[in-house]
Formats: C-alpha cells, structure tokens, sequence
C-alpha cells in the first residue's frame, strides 16, 4: 500500500529545487500545507541557481507497512536522521547543483593522520586490532590522493614488532598471529611500498603458518584455536597472492593428504560455496545469516582463484545473490544495508557496493582475444552482462556525500547521521565511493601466474565525460576491486616477490 | 657540662618562634636530654642539606612561649627575625640563630662589635673548634668555658649554609623547602614508615624463598615455613607500601607487583620502536596486566592464577582475542569444571554484548564438554535448555546479534536439539518481530539442515528431494500467515523462495497468493497498487517461468518506474535477462 508520508515537508515534497539562498527552514513546518508552501517558495525564490534532487532521495518509499515493531521503527528513526541531510537542508554543507556537498578532504586527511599517530587509553579495546588501524588509516589517505610513502619506515617497525617467529602477524606485539590482522599489516606495507616494508615478512614462515590454519574441510581458520569462516578464506587468498606463497601444504596442515593431492587453495571454493544462504547471499561460517560484509570476502576470494566469469557462477547461484545484494540498497537513504531489515551502514558502500565490480565483471563477455579466456557465455550461467550499473550508483554517492561525513571539526567518515567517525568507516566509505565513482572492466584472463593462481587482468576505464552528481575534483582515487588498493601498489609488491622467487622459493 | 647543657639546647629553642598554627598537636618533640649529654661539638647540628630524611628537630613545640626580650642576642645589629612558617625558612633562622655576632662582623668587620661581643664571638669561634681550643693552656680554656656559659653562646651549629632548592622537589613539582614544619613531618614519617615496610617486605621474600628452599632455621634446627597469615600480612604491606609511594614520589605499584603470589613472574613490558604507528596510551593498569600475561603466556603456565589474570584483561578489553583463547587453555589444562566457566562467561556476554571473541570461547568450551554428556540423553537436555534459556536472555537485548544467532546455530547442529523446543523459541522471536531476519534464517537451517529428513551437503540454493513434502507445505504456510501481518516485509518472502527451492516447487505455485498484493498491474494512476513490491518481483520471476515474457517486463518496468526505483539498474538488468531466457 502507499502509506502517507508521515515526516517533514522536505520528505513530502514532490521533485523539488531548491535555491541556494534558500534560508527558510521548512523542515519543521506541519499541517496539511506543506506541499503548498514548498511550491510557492519554489516559484517565488527560483531566480538563483537551483539544486535538483530526485525525490526518491526526498520522500519516503511509495510501498509501506502498518505494522510497527523494533525493526520498522529503527528504520523510521533512521531515515528520518538521514533526510535533513539528503535533502540538502544541513547547515554544516555546501551543496552544489545537485545538492551533493563537496568532499571534506582536508578534514578527513587530517583525521586519518591522528588516527596513526599515539591514540588516546580509551582506544584500549583496540589493542588486538592496531594493524587494522594502519590499513584504514593509510587506505584511506591513499584514496584521498595523499602520499603515504613517508610512513614506510614506521609501518615496517611497527609491523615487525607484530610478526611472530612462527608466522604472520598479531594485533600487537607478542599477540597470537591472527589472518585478519595479517591482512591488514600485509596490505598496510603494500600502500607503503617499497622494498624495505615488502621484507618485513618472514615468507617461509607465513606460508607454513597458513599450511597450519587450512582445514581439511577447505577453509582457513582465522588463527591457531580459533574459529573457521570466510573473513578466513578471503583473508589468506589475499596473503597467499600478494605474497606469491606456493600453494603446497606442509606435512604438519590439518589439510595435509599425504601427498600432493590437496593445496592450500583446495577446496576453498566449496567452503565459500557453503556459505550462500537460501536469501542468496553469504553468511560468516556455513548455517548462519547472510550478511554484507561477508558477501565481498566471498566474492574476493573466488576472484582470486579463477577468472571471476568462471569461478563465481561455478560456485554460487548468481541470480539470487544479486537479488539479495541489490536489496541491499535502501530508498530514500540510497546506502546498503548489511542484512536483510537491517539499517543503512556507511561501512557496507564497500562491503555490498564493492562486490559489484566482481559481480559485474562475472557477467561481462570474455574478451575476444582468447587468450586463456575459455570462460564463455556458458560460464555466465546464461545471464546477460550488465549495461550500466546493478545498483544506484547515484544513491550511494548521495549517501556517501550527504550522510557519512562528519562535517564538524573533528571529520572523518562514519556511519550514518549521529554516529561518530573512525577510521574504519572512514576506509569503507570511502572504498565504496570510489568503487561507485570508477568503473573496472576486467579482461580475459591472463596465463597463470607463477603460483598456479589466475591473474585477470582488471583494468579501471577512465573516468566518464558525461555530467555527475559529484565535483570533479571529488573523484577519489581507484582502487583495485579485490586488493581494495591501488592497482600499482598490488603489482608493485606481486612483482617484487615474483622476481625474488625466480631463483625459488624454498 | 652541666653548664653547657642550657646553650647546648639553644640552637633548638628558639625563644622567638611562637608556635605554628598548622603545627601538629600531636608532634613528638624531640627529646632535649640527648642534647645535654652531648659533646659540645658540631656533630648534633641539623643538616639543612639536600638529606631532608634527617629527623628535623622540632623543639618549637616544646619550648615555652618566650617573649622576645630573654634571647640573648638582642645586643646583635639584626633584628629578631619572625617566626619561620616554612622549613626552609626554620633552617636559615637555625644557621643564623647559631651566629650571634656573624651577620654584623660580616658586614663590618670585628671592630665594629661591642668589647663584649668581640669577646663572645671569639669564644665562639673556638668553642667550635677543638683544634684550635688544643693550642690553649688549661686556664685559657676554663676562660673560654666561662665565657661561652655567661653569654649563653650557642655552640652546636649547623656547618653548612642553607640554599635555596637544595630540599629538592615533591610528586607535585613542589618545593619540599616550602612546606610548614609539620607538613614536612609528615612526610618524614611516612617515608620512615615506607623504608619499615620495605624491610619488612624483604624478610617476607627471604623466608618465602628459605621455605621453599627447605633451608633450616639456624637457630631452632627446624624448617623455615611460611605461616599462612604470612602471606595476607603481606600483601596488606604492599597495599601500604604502594599507597606511601604513590603519595610520597607519585610512583605507581601496579595491582601485580603488588601481589606477592606473582613476584616469581618477570612481567614483559611492551617493547615497540618510539614511531610505532597507533600506539595505545594504555593506562597503568592494563599495561601492566598485559607485560604479565606475556610472562605466563611464554612459559606456558597454566594455574588458577592466571585464569584470574585473564579475567582481569577480558574485564579490561574483552577483545583481545589472545587472552580468550590462553584462557581456554588454561580451563582445559587445569581441567576446571565447564558448566562454572559458562556461568562465568554468561555474565561476561551480558556485560559486552557486541563481543565477538565471546562466542568462540563459548564454542570452545562447548566442544569440549559435550563428550562428556553425549551419552546421557538428560544432562545433554538439561544443558540444551539451559543454554536457551541464557540465548533467550541475550537476545533478548540484542535481538539479531550476528555472533550469538551463529553459535545458536552451531549449539543445536552439537547437540541435535532440532526438535519442537527450538522451533518454538524461534516462533516467539519472529512473533515479537516478524522483520527479525536472523530468526528466519535460523528457523530456514532448523528445518532445512534437520539431519533427520534432509541430504548432509545440499546448498542452500538448491532442492533437496528428502524433504518430505509435508514439511515444504507447513513452511510455505508459515511463510504466507507472517506474510499477511506485513507484506513489504522481505524477510518472509525470502523464506518463501527458499522453501520454494528446498522443495524443488515451482515459483508458480503461489501465484495466486503473490497476486494478492498487486492490483492493476499498468493501470494508469491510482488504479495500479503494489501492497508489496517483493509480491513483484516474485510474480516477475513467475510470469517468467511461465514464459509471460510481456507481464514479466511490465512488472519489471514498474518497479523500475514507480515501485522500488532505488533498484532500478537490478530491474532493468532483469528486464534482459527475459531476452536471454526467451
């Protein structure tokens, strides 16, 4: 049913524009006359510039239910802390034509630089995630164009005192090597570059390490008594990769068979196929709800194993999951929710939006060189290839713009509207911006690379000439669709362990 | 010396200084007979040096009140100075006090001074002397004495000038020559009080070691025991010892050093490069704690005490993944009793609802204890209801918490409790919130994944024919009834596609119940109502299936065009993949 809009007039309003000396605040009107009253400050006031704003970024949804509970009333509260901002009535703003503010960059620059710097004994809690905040920090400045080599020595120090003889990396010194903050120092040196942060790792002894976490069941777990899940899967896939780690098992792997039989990539595939759920999209571990965040890990990690037009359709029900993830995305707040009848959360523009490309990319024509690009339209399941875009692109950007920065003095990225930024969300919106902004083609595969994985080869076109919601200095800088980092600093440090391995690895 | 014993005392009475209002009534004055046995010498003078340890006497508070008009040193140029209200202040009272005639010879020279009191310094002078009082005949020395006892000279007098900021600093940065007399008392004693406890606290250490040595008494020729008061009189000295040290010096003597049970342990403090990125300004305490979980943790110790420490850390930081699973270890190294850890952990688990470290502790613990009930079909649902009970409990606060919902689900595929119980805890959640999604999802694994009638290993996605028909029924019902109460609610209706699937049905089949939400299809204006755009979508797929490709396209279009616009690039893709099928 088409329920009444039941909020300001803002939200009311049918398309509107609005004029940039337009000081009235309608917000808080009620009676019956707002649609009046918006229309006669429209026809009155519309002599300066004016801004468009489609309205399903304005108005409630045309479809909605009576019926009141927690879930509907968190997402009433949500959206009505969103729309102030959507509809370009924040004070903190300046709007431009399409009433989409500029992006903060000085504010979030320096926000991310406090972030690496000494944090505050309230920070305590995350003691066992510091890697964590040497990624999202220096990820996110890297997004934002900032040069980040400068911090190459103190990366590699503080990564060293997190590295364990036995293999990876801790949250903190003399903590147990876990694969989440392993990933995190690995790509954390990989922004940083060069060849002093790249010998930060002990390679032999993070390869037997990973040998010691595959199960026999495919997946990894995450650190040496802890759980399975597929933070695991995609994490060590990441590792293995970026380090060019050979695949082989050692004697002492759970996975171990006794002979050559299994790698550390078999059966990775099945584990992550496990995880769709009967909604279409990916839960942490087998028999559990599906879940954004949980969605890219699989879709990452698959990518990394075989071309993504053969491997993705190979292992998961394509159709469903795009139907669960194209869910995802809310009206009028235009973000992606992690769940189903969750809320809108800034971190899942990267989460949700950024398995996307990798959806994308899975439906796209192999390329007609044929150069190892056996995946053909068999591969795809019979689904078409995507024209411009699964998602509202629009939605996310305006979400994104509007409702994740934190405009006060402090900047930063967040949540939504009344959370407070850090540099997690910071990195995750800022991923999804830039996954929004920037389109990525991949081509057909290339041979494999030295470790046996495939190597497609993504390349990100470039940036469209048609007009956009977003400033054009506001594109934020393209990151690879897998490594979520720059594409030069994922070949710089590949080809820095290829060429070291000419001679072998062991 | 009889004689002498009255000016002996004089450098300490002062007959100018009244009594200090801050002074402490209950001060000890110091006791003036040690004086009077005293030498006449030097030795006895207070020490104004940096060594503000010395015991400063403090005959002020013994002295009566004396007017100023009975010192004996009214004759000198300067004038009687004020009462001194700081110690520093006292010390240069004392220095001059000691002087008579000092300050003016200094000033202009011996001559200046009355006969008399060039007699009286010179006195003085060798009076302090025994080297020079060497070189004086017997009666040039009863001479001396003579005059030294008529003018009342002082004889004892500090050697050392005072100066400024030689009394050193306090934990506050301020001047300890500032303070009053009593303050400073004060303080004098509790640092004696301090270097007792440490002594004190160094025999306890030495008789524990001699203890646990074996080592005999020396003297009764029996074994040193520790007696068990020993142990709490220590540790009670500590707490003395720490409180003294952080008021005295503003050190801190953190909660284990504090501890006698834990000095065998060499704590491991952080060690990371000054350019550390993101380092944490740990406060005090969990710093410590954490250099000593390092110590345990590296020699591998498992006892109670570390169990103790690591609850301590989790109280501090329950994310810290490492102590969760140390603890672990340390509970099945000990083999401490599983259902007193549960118990522990369910107060954790309410305290810091959004932990994820938690869980897998918990799936842990569970993993090790359920061989222990399998074979006992009662403990095995005894601890099956109590563990609903305690989900009950946190979801209630937390009704889809991602990490309780996945050890829910891994709790019943453990312990098999698929049955009418479970079922029927998941109904009551989905009744207070029909949008709860997670107890959808988890109604979906407790029908679909019942090992009972379902094939071990079927995708989510995909038909399992060993469901039994019946059961695909009563879910698609379930489905339907909840979908009523609210139809923009997708959850249900992804339950419903998903049973569809299970069942391996077609989507046609609940045709007439989609179309129940759709009216007017293309219609214009008004005449079109959605109730449910998730009806929709599910009749685009239908119409689909039944190869309707125009009414697929135009439920497509609609939604695109009016109904859930925000997906408009999903639906449009949608609208191709007609073209492919077709």
């Amino acid at each position: 049913m088409s329920a009444p809009p039941k909020y300001s007039a803002a939200a009311a309003a049918p398309p509107r524009l609005r004029s940039d000396d337009d000081d009235d605040d309608d917000d808080d009107d009620d009676g019956n006359d707002d649609e009046e009253t918006v229309d006669e400050e429209f026809i009155s006031k519309s002599a300066g510039p004016v801004t468009m704003i489609p309205d399903v970024f304005t108005q409630l949804p045309p479809v909605r239910d009576d019926l009141e509970t927690d879930t509907s009333e968190a997402q009433d509260e949500t959206v009505e802390a969103c729309l102030p901002f959507l509809a370009g009535q924040d004070d903190l703003f300046e709007y431009n034509e399409h009433g989409v503010p500029r992006i903060n960059r000085e504010k979030h620059i320096k926000f991310l630089h406090n972030s690496l710097g000494r944090l505050p004994g309230g920070f305590v809690a995350a003691d066992a995630s510091r890697p964590w905040f040497l990624y999202w920090s220096l990820s996110a400045l890297t997004m934002l164009g900032e040069d980040v080599s400068h911090y190459r020595e103190a990366v590699a120090e503080t990564a060293r005192g997190m590295q364990n003889d036995t293999g990876g990396f801790g949250g903190g010194g003399r903590q147990l090597s876990h694969m989440a903050t392993t990933y995190a120092v690995v790509l954390a040196l990989a922004l940083v570059g060069g060849e002093e942060a790249f010998e930060v790792v002990d390679r032999k002894a993070m390869w037997k390490w990973l040998c010691s976490l595959k199960q026999a069941d495919g997946g990894f777990q995450v650190c040496m008594g802890g759980e399975e899940d597929i933070r695991g899967a995609y994490c060590a896939a990441v590792i293995i990769t970026l380090l060019n780690l050979p695949l082989d098992l050692t004697p002492e792997s759970p996975a171990w068979t006794g002979d050559s039989s299994a790698n550390l990539f078999t059966g990775l595939a099945r584990y992550v196929r496990r995880c769709q759920t009967f909604e279409g999209g990916i839960s942490g571990q087998p028999d559990a709800e599906a879940h954004g965040a949980y969605a890219f890990c699989a879709l990452g990690c698959l990518a990394l194993l075989d071309d993504p037009r053969r491997v993705i359709p190979k292992y998961l029900n394509v159709p469903r999951l795009i139907s669960w993830l194209s869910s995802r995305q809310y009206a009028p707040e235009g973000g992606f929710s992690g769940r189903t009848n969750k809320l809108v959360d800034g971190c899942y523009s990267h989460w949700v939006g950024g398995c996307f490309p990798l959806i994308e990319a899975c439906l796209s024509p192999a390329a007609s060189s044929g150069q190892g690009g056996q995946a053909d339209d068999s591969d795809r399941a019979g689904l078409p290839p995507v024209s411009e875009s699964l998602f509202s692109k629009e939605g996310l950007i305006r979400y994104i713009l509007c409702c994740c920065q934190d405009q006060s003095k402090r900047g930063g990225l967040r949540d939504k509207p009344g959370r407070l930024s850090d540099a997690y969300h910071s990195c995750y919106v800022l991923s999804g911006l830039s996954s929004a902004q920037n389109q990525w083609v991949l081509a057909g595969s290339d041979d494999k690379s030295a470790t046996g994985v495939a190597d497609p080869a993504w390349t990100v076109l470039p940036p469209l000439e048609d007009v956009q919601i977003f400033d054009k200095r506001d594109r934020i800088r393209p990151i690879h669709p897998v490594y979520a980092i720059p594409d030069e600093n994922q070949r710089a440090i590949r080809s820095y362990f290829l060429a070291k391995d000419s001679e072998g690895f062991f | 010396m009889l004689a002498l014993s009255r000016c002996v005392a004089f450098p300490f009475r002062s007959p100018i200084q009244p009594p200090s209002p801050l002074e402490n009534p209950h001060h000890r004055p110091s006791k003036p007979t040690k004086a009077t046995t005293m030498p006449p010498k030097g030795k006895a003078a207070p020490k104004p040096k940096g060594t503000e340890a010395t015991k400063p006497p403090s005959v002020s508070t013994s002295a009566p009140v004396a007017p100023p008009s009975t010192t004996t040193t009214t004759t000198t140029t300067s004038a009687p100075s004020p009462g001194p209200s700081t110690v520093s202040e006292r010390s240069q009272q004392r220095f001059d006090e000691s002087r008579p005639y000092e300050a003016a010879r200094e000033k202009s020279g011996l001559s200046s001074l009355a006969p008399a009191e060039q007699v009286a310094w010179i006195s003085s002078q060798l009076a302090r002397s025994s080297a020079a009082r060497a070189r004086l005949g017997p009666k040039a020395q009863r001479e001396l004495w003579r005059h030294v006892n008529e003018a009342s000279l002082p004889i004892r007098a500090p050697k050392t000038k005072p100066s400024s900021g030689s009394w050193g600093k306090d934990r506050a940065g301020q001047y300890i020559g500032g303070y009053t007399a009593a303050r400073f008392d004060d303080r004098a004693a509790k640092r004696i009080s301090l270097t007792a406890l440490e002594i004190a606290s160094r025999a306890f250490k030495h008789t524990r070691e001699r203890a646990r040595k074996g080592l005999l008494d020396p003297l009764s020729r029996e074994p040193v025991v520790l007696a068990e008061n020993e142990t709490d009189q220590e540790k009670n000295r500590r707490r003395q010892m720490a409180a003294l040290r952080r008021e005295l010096y503003g050190q801190t003597m953190g909660q284990f050093e504090q501890d006698p049970e834990w000095d065998d342990v060499v704590p491991i403090p952080q060690d990371e490069p000054e350019m550390a990125l993101a380092a944490i300004a740990y406060p005090a305490s969990y710093a410590e704690a954490i250099s000593y979980l390092r110590a345990v943790m590296q020699k591998k110790e498992y006892s109670p005490r570390c169990l103790r420490l690591t609850e301590h850390i989790i109280s501090m930081n329950p994310a810290h993944y490492t102590v969760w699973l140390y603890r672990a270890s340390n509970i099945f190294a000990m083999k401490l009793p599983i259902p007193d850890e549960i118990e522990w952990l369910n107060g954790v688990a309410l305290e810091h609802l959004k932990n994820y470290q938690i869980w897998h502790h918990r799936h842990l613990l569970v993993d090790n204890y359920y061989p222990s009930i399998a074979d006992d079909a009662e403990k095995v649902s005894q601890f099956a209801a109590s563990e609903r009970a305690f989900l009950a409990a946190i979801l209630a606060q937390d009704t889809k918490n991602y990490h309780v919902w996945s050890y829910r689900s891994y709790l019943v595929g453990k312990l098999g409790t698929w049955g009418a119980d479970e079922l029927a805890a998941i109904e009551a959640m989905i009744a207070d919130d029909v949008r709860n999604n997670s107890a959808w999802s988890h109604r979906f694994f407790l029908v679909f994944s019942n090992p009972a009638h379902t094939t071990p290993g079927t995708a989510a996605t995909d038909p399992d024919p060993a469901v039994p028909r019946d059961i695909v029924d009563r879910e698609v019902q379930y489905a339907m009834d909840k979908t009523y109460l609210a139809p923009q609610n997708q959850s249900p209706w992804n339950y419903l596609r998903g049973v569809l699937a299970k069942g391996g049905r077609r989507l046609a089949s609940v045709e007439p119940f989609a179309a129940e939400f759709v009216a007017g299809l293309g219609e214009v204006d008004e005449a079109e109502l959605v109730r449910s755009t998730h009806a929709l979508d599910l009749l685009a797929e239908i119409y689909a299936e039944k190869g309707e490709r125009e009414k697929a396209d135009l439920a497509l279009r609609r939604l695109a065009e009016k109904w859930d616009r925000i997906r408009v690039g999903y639906w449009e893709w949608r609208r191709k993949c007609l073209d492919v099928a077709g």
